[in-house]
């Protein structure tokens, strides 16, 4: 390109140069075509209400139920209300991939599951990981959703269907798995702990960055005026104690590596 | 050259004949460990992906079987009902049938383009005579009522969301096996150690649409108003 750069110039921008936006423009067009789809990132507690349906006093009380479930079962179970998909896929197709990407349960056991809430499609999921499968068949899920949850949904009452949800499907995982009396988040903690030096530089410098790009997205994942998603003792902090949304703490939840492969199942209301 | 030319004589000044065929030789050597680790490492790769590739084709039968396996119940359950068409039950026994006769290795990916393209219509039939079975099940308002029937629709529907699952991940697997064999220094040997390109599922036309059903009452029976 160099000779003849100069020659055939348009606009200013010599051939190869032109070649080479154009492409850019393709890769970079390509990525934000895909990107009509958002993963969210993994939430901080056990129960994430996102579009503020349940009343708090119960929204807290499930999140510690939860929190000691995961303790007394090493179980994951997650509930996550947001307001609307986003993404232009089905919600099988979009849940199955969302909890996959959290890592729900543990790497081994693959023993998490959620259950998924989008306020403006009018559409409910449980999503089972593998490990979950027995204890919370697809038939079971269903009836979940449709016999504890969908009626109260229908006569304006979500907190009493989420919280009815929640506690069949504790009911129905108990006793599958034993818990170490922590949760992965507590155990993790200590594991962080022995990071060095280096280690908690690192950790830092996500933060900073994660809450960067965590301003600039908005407030739509974190729980409006609760808590900032990174204040509180963080949990290399020492022991946070498991106190939930109370202590204004760093949150409840963190993801195992489970894994999920499209057990479950879904209803409107 | 020229430079050659004057440095080889320097050189024999300064060193011996013996002394500069063991460097030689040394050089080999080191060149010759270097490109045998390299090409183990490559090798390994393969093998990891190919692995992963049999892993996942091995969960892809799995659950293709889980809905073969729900086949015979829900057939029973469905005939049950008053009056059910008996066609769409016929089509989905044959389709089963049909399934159960294309064997595929159980526990390694295959590698026969035809053999996978039998394998995969046989299921598609399958899948979509299920389908057509579920929306004429629309019409039977008792039927759907039942406790059985509801169990089994949403252990069906959970089971094709777990087709679609580990078919994409099947893809993915046999993707990633298939790019490493054709790369540069893999190609050179691959097929030497069997290392073939795998086939794998095709996006089926129309699976993003709801199956299309004919309510033939002309030739059969009309089922119950509800």
């Amino acid at each position: 390109m160099s000779g003849r750069a100069g020659i055939h110039r348009a606009g200013g921008w010599p051939t190869g140069w032109r070649v080479g936006f154009a492409w850019l423009l393709l890769v970079v067009g390509g990525t934000f075509a895909r990107a009509a789809e958002t993963i969210p990132p993994p939430p901080e507690n056990h129960f994430n209400d996102y579009a503020n349906v349940v009343r708090p006093d119960v929204a807290r009380q499930l999140n510690d139920q939860l929190a000691q479930f995961e303790r007394a079962t090493s179980s994951q179970i997650l509930v996550a209300i947001y307001p609307r998909m986003q993404s232009d896929s089905s919600v099988e197709d979009y849940t199955v991939r969302v909890a996959q990407n959290w890592g729900v349960g543990g790497r081994a056991k693959d023993n998490g599951a959620v259950l998924f809430m989008f306020m403006q499609s009018h559409d409910v999921r449980i999503v089972t990981g593998y490990g979950l499968e027995g204890a919370l068949p697809d038939a079971l899920c269903k009836r979940i959703i449709e016999d504890e949850m969908i009626p109260r949904f229908r006569s304006g009452d979500f907190t009493g269907g989420i919280n009815a949800g929640v506690q069949a499907m504790m009911a129905a995982a108990r006793g599958e798995y034993t818990g170490t009396g922590r949760t992965a988040r507590e155990a993790g903690g200590e594991n962080r702990r022995g990071l060095g030096p280096l280690g908690i530089l690192v950790v830092i410098l996500f933060i900073v960055i994660a809450s960067a790009v965590n301003r600039r997205r908005g407030s739509y994942y974190s729980p409006r005026g609760r808590r900032g998603l990174w204040m509180g003792p963080g949990p290399w902090g020492g022991r946070g104690g498991g106190g939930g949304w109370g202590g204004g703490g760093g949150g409840t939840f963190s993801g195992g590596g489970g894994s999920f492969g499209g057990g479950g199942a879904g209803g409107k209301w | 050259m020229p430079l050659a030319s004057l440095v080889a004589p320097a050189l024999f000044t300064v060193m011996s004949f013996g002394k500069i065929l063991l460097i030689v030789v040394g050089l080999l050597v080191v060149v010759g460990v270097i490109i045998a680790v390299s090409v183990a490492g490559v090798f390994n790769r393969l093998v990891t992906l190919q692995q992963g590739a049999d892993a996942a084709w091995a969960q892809v039968q799995n659950v293709y079987q889980r809905r073969a396996d729900l086949v015979p119940n829900l057939v029973n359950t469905v005939k049950g009902a008053a009056n059910f068409e008996r066609t769409t039950l016929n089509e989905v026994t044959e389709a089963r049938a049909s399934v159960g006769r294309v064997q595929l290795p159980p526990s390694s990916a295959p590698t026969d383009p035809q053999q996978f393209a039998e394998f995969e219509r046989a299921q598609g039939q399958l899948g979509s005579a299920l389908s057509r079975l579920l929306v004429v099940a629309e019409r039977y308002p008792e039927l759907k009522a039942t406790a059985s029937f509801r169990d089994l629709q949403a252990q069906l529907e959970g089971t094709e969301n777990r087709i679609a699952v580990e078919r994409g991940r099947f893809n993915e697997a046999v993707q990633a096996y298939n790019t490493a064999i054709k790369r540069f220094p893999a190609v050179i040997f691959a097929g030497m150690f069997g290392h073939t390109p795998r086939p794998y599922f095709s996006a089926t036309p129309g699976a993003d649409r709801p199956p299309s059903v004919d309510f033939d009452f002309e030739s059969k029976v009309e089922p119950k108003k509800s």
